[in-house]
């Protein structure tokens, strides 16, 4: 079974350098990638403090505060 | 990476928003160009791949203060699982953008895009070129294997996760790709 020579390893570091320096300059400023993230920073962070809100409206419950989940599959 | 694992640990522990998102923003602007070559590499539509970048970015977001681990290789293995999982939704939507290898005239011209700051000499060239051929020459299925694994990263054990595969499948069958991708090339 093949593996990569000591060569080629070196290529594909530099590819994958050059790759990545690639797409970053042809997307230089990632405005619309930094505001999804501050839209969701901010949507998590409004739901906690509904969270923390509600148990005061709502009757005692027993229940601990729900982490918000994970991405579903 | 020591100032992403930091960023990310006081993120976890920070309350006020402001603070979250100015954390946030400096942990993004060290990931995204990593996510974006993971998706990008993944998509070949152009819109499609844009959407499914900001899924992602979404997700991750959403989720950082979820994160258990505690080293920078542990964020990587939890960032790319989410990406893996959202493409994964996108496919089943769209499954006519199911993976496809950039073109080798591409990959090149993207490399021809960084020789201004880092020229390329002709031996390198040569060498890059083998690379793309590599890399481009297989299936999808088989191309798509050797992209994760030697541009994204990839250990045996994430490709395995992925694809369902035990740990020693998933090495053969990058191993047998490689072959399979040489005797393709040359």
């Amino acid at each position: 079974m093949s593996e990569l020579s000591q060569k080629e390893q070196l290529a594909l570091h530099d590819f994958s350098v050059r790759y990545r320096a690639a797409l970053a300059k042809q997307h230089q400023t990632p405005e619309q990638s930094l505001d999804t993230v501050r839209d969701a920073v901010r949507e998590q962070y409004e739901q906690e403090q509904e969270a923390k809100r509600s148990p005061q409206i709502e009757p005692p419950s027993p229940s601990k505060e729900r982490e918000p989940d994970e991405p579903e599959r | 990476m020591d100032d992403l694992i930091k960023l990310v640990r006081t993120y976890r522990v920070t309350v006020g928003l402001a603070e979250r998102l100015r954390l946030a923003e400096a942990i993004f602007r060290l990931i995204e160009s990593d996510l974006r070559a993971f998706v990008f590499g993944s998509i070949t539509n152009d819109a499609a791949k844009k959407d499914a970048l900001q899924e992602v970015l979404k997700a991750v977001a959403v989720s950082l203060k979820n994160f258990k681990g505690d080293t920078v290789k542990e964020f990587w293995a939890w960032c790319y699982r989410i990406a893996r999982n959202k493409l994964s939704d996108h496919f089943r939507e769209q499954y006519s953008e199911r993976v496809q290898p950039l073109p080798p005239d591409e990959l090149l011209q993207m490399m021809d895009v960084t020789a201004q700051e880092k020229p390329i000499s002709p031996g390198l060239r040569h060498d890059l070129e083998h690379i793309i051929k590599l890399l481009t020459a297989n299936k999808p299925d088989c191309s798509d294997l050797l992209w994760k694994h030697y541009v994204i990263g990839f250990d045996y054990a994430e490709i395995a996760e992925e694809r369902q595969l035990s740990y020693d499948n998933a090495r053969m069958k990058i191993g047998r790709c490689l072959d399979e991708a040489r005797s393709l090339a040359s």
